[in-house]
């Protein structure tokens, strides 16, 4: 899988003595879905902004595609065009009058054409079933609609990762049913998608990866079977096992299923 | 709506007293303020469905430029027209407009319509009655060792400023009503309205909802817990919320400021403009009221 980003020691604290982030080393690929456990204020978020840019590390390095990112302005557009991020609360990020202007907004500030700017809400508009709330107000839509408007702004962007910070933390069930079927679509694009969440059995269910933090720190990163069966990476993480995962300890069953369907009979 | 009615036809029935018979003047008035009181009977609160109604509006398809600019022309005609017609036809006009072009429902336009009347109305009162040593004009009442009096003049000049004034408010309706906010500040904006002020329309705008929104949740959950159990409580659970909204509004502008970085904002927001070209049939119309309004300002007062 190709590299897109890789974060080597870094660390960040918001002030002195108050520590977020600390010798903190991943990389993250293209076509990988990875979840991000940890419990609040383990350092998920400010992981996040830290690798799309709108957080500076104090200390480490970050590389785009194998090349540093710098500390000018256009390296810091090239990591924020690379690397999207849907913020948790949609409302933080909706900043226009209508749909398809919010939608707009990241391409326009990408210095693109009319017409290419166009092509792109099209696009986006379409990849998330946007139409009929194309001229609507960001504040007449429902949670769930803002949700989906706030995944197309960072698609239209184009990105080759996208971090999604809790996404489906006040979503219905049909709403979280469909956001999991748009990263269904996403992942067969190959795009790197990494999701922060605190559910253990979404987690489970859909990553092949996962990154667990504790403290502002990495505390695991490995495949999500060996990470749920460390009973003691758990407890220490305020984590717990998955409800899929403990039927099939129980059933002694091989694999373990993901999903209800892979339990046999 | 009621507030408003009565003041209508008190307005009414004091510029028109002693200018047309009695039996007219009390069923024009009770016709008037009625039918305002009932027509205008409506649940939806004010603010909210302006924009939904204007989403909604059959003129959305017109180009927003052209509106912008005849409802401004329009605007200038009645506030500069000398006689009372003009802003009476541009009154009749743009609830004509709104009403049975736009699609909008004439309960929603004049419950919309009440709030700035309601200023207006009791502006015409204060206009009309005026304070003096004798009794003089058409109608007096004796009051604190001297005479509140209705004269002529006040009855001509009221007439006046109140079909200027109305027609006006019309007008800025008839663009409202069919023109979304996001529409007017992009009109401005290629009017070379500088950025800045732009900008801070569009956020304006968009945080006005954010804030009711974070405001009515907070008094929702202030009401859960008998915040307004009585009027002193209620003065502090409100005093408290305003306070807590100020705090938050400071940490979302945090937020949102993030957001908009993680999204290569550079110091300017721009976005991509609907199209709504402009047609020629449309733009004859809007030529056409125009001429019309500036014909009838024309007509000597």
């Amino acid at each position: 899988m190709k590299e897109i980003l890789r974060l080597e020691h870094i660390c960040y604290a918001y002030e002195e003595g108050r520590t977020a982030l600390s010798d903190l080393s991943v990389t993250l690929s293209g076509g990988q879905k990875v979840a991000v456990l940890g419990s609040n204020g383990a350092g998920k978020s400010t992981f996040f902004l830290c690798c799309n840019g709108v957080l500076r590390p104090n200390a480490g390095r970050i590389f785009l595609s194998g090349r540093e990112v710098g500390g000018s302005r256009s390296e810091l557009i090239r990591l924020r065009q690379s690397v999207g991020l849907v913020f948790q609360d949609a409302d933080s990020q909706l900043i226009a009058g209508t749909v398809a202007e919010e939608i707009s907004f990241g391409p326009m500030n990408l210095g693109l054409s009319q017409e290419e700017v166009r092509r792109r809400v099209d696009t986006a508009v379409g990849d998330l079933q946007l139409q009929p709330l194309y001229d609507r107000a960001p504040h007449d839509l429902s949670g769930g609609e803002k949700k989906r408007v706030s995944i197309a702004d960072v698609l239209a962007m184009e990105p080759q990762l996208l971090l999604f910070d809790e996404p489906a933390s006040s979503l219905d069930p049909a709403n979280t049913r469909l956001l999991e079927e748009n990263l269904g679509k996403l992942a067969r694009r190959e795009l790197g998608l990494v999701i922060a969440t605190h559910d253990v059995d979404f987690a489970w269910c859909w990553a092949d990866r996962l990154l667990v933090f504790r403290d502002g720190g990495l505390a695991a990163d490995g495949e999500p079977e060996a990470i749920f069966s460390d009973e003691d990476l758990l407890r220490s993480c305020g984590l717990q096992q998955p409800t899929l995962f403990q039927v099939g300890k129980k059933l002694r069953l091989s694999p373990l299923p993901r999903t209800v369907a892979d339990i046999p009979g | 709506m009621t507030a408003a009615g009565l003041l209508a036809a008190a307005v009414l029935g004091f510029m028109f007293l002693g200018r047309v018979p009695f039996w007219l003047l009390a069923t024009v008035c009770a016709g008037a303020g009625g039918a305002l009181a009932v027509l205008g009977r409506h649940s939806h609160e004010g603010i909210l469905p302006a924009d939904q109604l204007a989403r909604r509006s059959r003129l959305q398809c017109v180009s927003p430029g052209l509106k912008f600019w005849t409802v401004l022309a329009l605007i200038c005609l009645c506030l500069c027209g000398r006689s009372v017609w003009c802003g009476t036809a541009l009154t009749i006009l743009a609830a004509v407009l709104i009403t049975a072009v736009g699609g909008v429902h004439l309960h929603d336009y004049l419950h919309l319509l009440a709030v700035p009347l309601i200023f207006l109305l009791l502006s015409l009162l204060a206009l009309l009655w005026q304070f003096g040593p004798e009794a003089a004009g058409v109608m007096s009442f004796p009051a604190f060792g001297g005479f509140f009096s209705v004269t002529a003049a006040a009855q001509l000049r009221t007439e006046l400023l109140a079909a200027r004034v109305l027609g006006a408010v019309s007008c800025l309706y008839l663009l409202s009503l069919s023109t979304t906010v996001s529409q007017i500040i992009g009109v401005l904006r290629r009017a070379r309205c500088p950025d800045i002020v732009a900008e801070l329309m569009y956020l304006i705008y968009r945080y006005i909802f954010v804030l009711l929104e974070m405001h009515r949740t907070m008094k929702d959950a202030a009401g859960s817990r008998m915040g307004y159990r009585n009027w002193r409580t209620g003065l502090r659970t409100t005093g408290k919320i305003y306070a807590n909204l100020l705090a938050r509004s400071y940490r979302q502008a945090s937020k949102n400021f993030d957001a908009m970085e993680s999204r290569c904002y550079e110091g300017q927001i721009c976005f991509l403009e609907s199209r709504r070209p402009l047609r020629t049939a449309h733009a004859l119309t809007a030529l056409a009221v125009t001429a019309f309004a500036a014909g009838i300002a024309l007509i000597p007062g």
